[in-house]
């Protein structure tokens, strides 16, 4: 067996977060695999449809929540289409985990603020949970999240869930013109809402993972409100292939994205050439 | 190279050669070695430097598997492709797969392949399996091409540098090399004088080669014909291209948005045929290929950053959207993310992607103009201050 052969794993749950983007629960069938494998948060897989290919998604479930794993993606190319037609009890095949993470045990003590819009929700949902499923250990938490319209918030069950709980703030935008009548959330843009919330930079870290023109715009409020370059982490998105450093596409200036990667302070990024 | 080195060199005359190989093929064996497979009619042929030859008969060579001794066309010029194919196929099966039901049983291939031999081998050739063993085993191991690589000993055959386009010893080789190889053939006079440089180059001496060697009444004429021959190739390859890597290297990597990097892919087609010719390029795709409805398999293949589909993302998005930006991408991988990620120069100087180039790309322009930049310690140049500022 090569390092491109992936485990056999069952959808045991489809959930549909949006009209077109849907969460797929996967089980791996080999017991032992299912036993011993365990992540980090921010890692990710190459998730595949046997005759369309493999995709690349984070593991969207936390690693405090073993058993199974949960990925999120929305209807683009050739591989998510063929995704949508699976079926719980269907088999897929997933490669990973693969790349670095989120360093969720060095921020112990501290505040973290989550920054996330539309489908980029869904690797910062994976650090939430561990957060939360930990709560004792962090201090405060602010989650700000929008999305284009209402029908494009993803998680949104959990988003009630976290709005419900007095140990984390959460403040749901979607962005002007998108709300419905009967919305009672917030309508604007993350950058600005952001920047209304504003969230206290002292002793704290900030996670942001979303479209490149909501991560474009929230760099500078993170800043002005205090928040060092080092002290902010984002997610890579690249097209890959084999996610373990050997195809060569990921490949930014000096960086693999699948194995330097994805995640990345802004410091780092700022280093970066502009190829992502 | 101190010809001490090479005091204990076999002399094996052609004859031997083609008994030894007929030999080793009757066993069983595979034996990989340059041989003509067709003409220069066909367009493909373009690289072939036995083509331009003066007097030479128009014939395409390439490394093959033998059938027989007859076809080795050893020192009859540059083979069209590298020798990469034999260790990272141009296509190969990854997984298999056959649907039961709602499930699924995946095969993988075989990763321990039989032992083989490749002779003749152009030392460039030779030196780049060694420079991608390092981003074949940095971290997870691709067992497909160490496989590969354990199988086979490679014998280099010492090259009379070929052409113009040869640069081998401006990027650390030289034409007489051994690196990533097991031993060297030096052409003499009715044969080779033949000399292990790794213990697996000694064991197939032992167990193969020594008892077709003679030990000639000239043998100390031999190995002089023999250092000669390395000492004007080395000395013809010194009057062609000389860069200075690590002045390079660091030059392209602080000015990713130099004009000099930002224009180089103005003639550039984006065809990919210099990648494919390529002895260290070796990125790949990873592609499904359904077999009919319930089964199918999932192949890697060569692919190239010289085109726009290697980094699109579904989403529409580009990273590298014009050719100038992908040309950057393949100067700045070999010159600067290569060594500074794995300590080598990712070319190995074979000057294919010059040859096979219908753009006319010539990489050894490219790089004496970087080189020139890099000498000088050129500061990167911006749109505005460019021809404008003073001094």
């Amino acid at each position: 067996m090569t390092i491109y052969q992936p485990d056999l794993v069952t959808v045991v749950d489809v959930i549909d977060e949006t009209p077109d983007t849907r969460s797929l629960r996967l089980e791996f069938q080999d017991e032992a695999t299912r036993e011993a494998f365990g992540f980090h948060s921010g890692q990710f897989g190459e998730y595949s449809v046997f005759g369309a290919g493999e995709a690349t998604f984070c593991i969207a479930s936390p690693p405090t929540r073993p058993g199974a794993i949960e990925c999120c993606f929305k209807l683009v190319g050739k591989v998510t289409t063929a995704l949508r037609e699976v079926d719980i009890g269907d088999t897929i095949g997933f490669r990973g985990p693969y790349g670095n993470w989120f360093p969720v045990d060095e921020w112990r003590g501290k505040d973290v603020v989550f920054v996330a819009g539309g489908i980029g929700l869904a690797p910062v949902r994976c650090v939430i949970w561990n957060i939360l499923d930990r709560r004792d250990e962090f201090g405060d938490l602010t989650i700000v999240y929008g999305a284009r319209t209402v029908q494009d918030l993803v998680y949104k069950r959990e988003l009630q869930e976290w709005q419900a709980r007095d140990d984390v703030t959460t403040v749901v935008t979607v962005d002007p013109g998108g709300e419905t009548p009967e919305w009672e959330g917030r309508v604007g843009f993350v950058p600005t809402v952001l920047a209304e919330v504003a969230p206290s930079a002292a002793n704290a870290v900030a996670v942001i993972c979303g479209p490149p023109v909501m991560i474009k715009f929230s760099f500078p409020v993170l800043e002005k409100l205090g928040f060092a370059d080092d002290a902010v982490y984002t997610t890579l998105e690249m097209r890959m292939k084999c996610g373990v450093g050997k195809c060569g596409r990921c490949n930014i200036g000096s960086v693999y994205v699948c194995k330097d990667g994805p995640v990345f302070t802004a410091a780092q990024l700022k280093k970066l050439p502009a190829e992502y | 190279m101190s010809d001490e080195r090479h005091a204990d060199e076999l002399y094996l005359t052609e004859e031997s050669l083609t008994r030894l190989v007929d030999e080793l093929l009757t066993a069983g064996t595979e034996v990989i070695a340059p041989a003509v497979t067709g003409s220069c009619a066909s367009p493909a042929a373009i690289a072939s430097a036995a083509c331009l030859r003066p007097g030479a008969a128009p014939e395409l060579i390439e490394y093959a598997a033998l059938h027989d001794a007859s076809q080795m066309a050893l020192g009859r010029g540059l083979p069209n492709l590298s020798l990469k194919g034999f260790f990272l196929p141009q296509e190969e099966a990854l997984v298999s797969w056959r649907r039961r039901g709602t499930g699924l049983e995946l095969r993988g291939p075989r990763v321990d392949a039989p032992s083989r031999i490749a002779l003749g081998v152009k030392p460039c050739d030779a030196a780049a399996l060694e420079i991608v063993d390092k981003v074949m085993n940095w971290d997870t191991k691709d067992e497909l091409w160490n496989g590969r690589r354990e199988a086979t000993t490679v014998f280099t055959l010492a090259c009379p540098v070929e052409d113009e386009s040869c640069f081998c010893a401006a990027v650390g080789g030289t034409p007489d090399g051994t690196r990533g190889a097991d031993g060297l053939f030096t052409p003499v006079e009715g044969g080779y004088m033949v000399q292990a440089t790794t213990d697996k180059g000694r064991a197939f001496i032992d167990s193969h080669l020594a008892a077709h060697a003679g030990e000639p009444a000239q043998s100390d004429s031999l190995r002089r014909q023999a250092a000669g021959f390395r000492s004007a190739a080395r000395e013809r390859i010194a009057g062609h291209l000389a860069i200075d890597g690590p002045a390079i290297r660091d030059w392209v990597a602080a000015n990713f948005d130099d004009p000099l990097l930002t224009s180089l892919g103005i003639r550039c087609n984006g065809c990919g045929a210099c990648t494919s010719v390529c002895p260290t390029c070796h990125c790949f795709d990873i592609v499904d290929e359904p077999d009919g409805v319930s089964c199918g398999t999932r192949r890697r293949c060569w692919d190239t950053c010289q085109t726009g589909r290697f980094t699109s993302h579904a989403s529409g998005h580009n990273p590298r959207e014009d050719q100038n930006v992908r040309f950057r991408q393949r100067i700045n991988h070999k010159f600067a993310i290569y060594p500074l990620r794995f300590g080598e120069i990712l070319c190995t100087g074979c000057g294919r992607c010059t040859r096979v180039c219908h753009a006319g790309q010539d990489l050894v322009e490219i790089l004496s103009e970087i080189d020139d930049a890099a000498r000088r310690g050129r500061p990167a140049v911006t749109a505005d201050s460019d021809g404008g500022g003073e001094g």
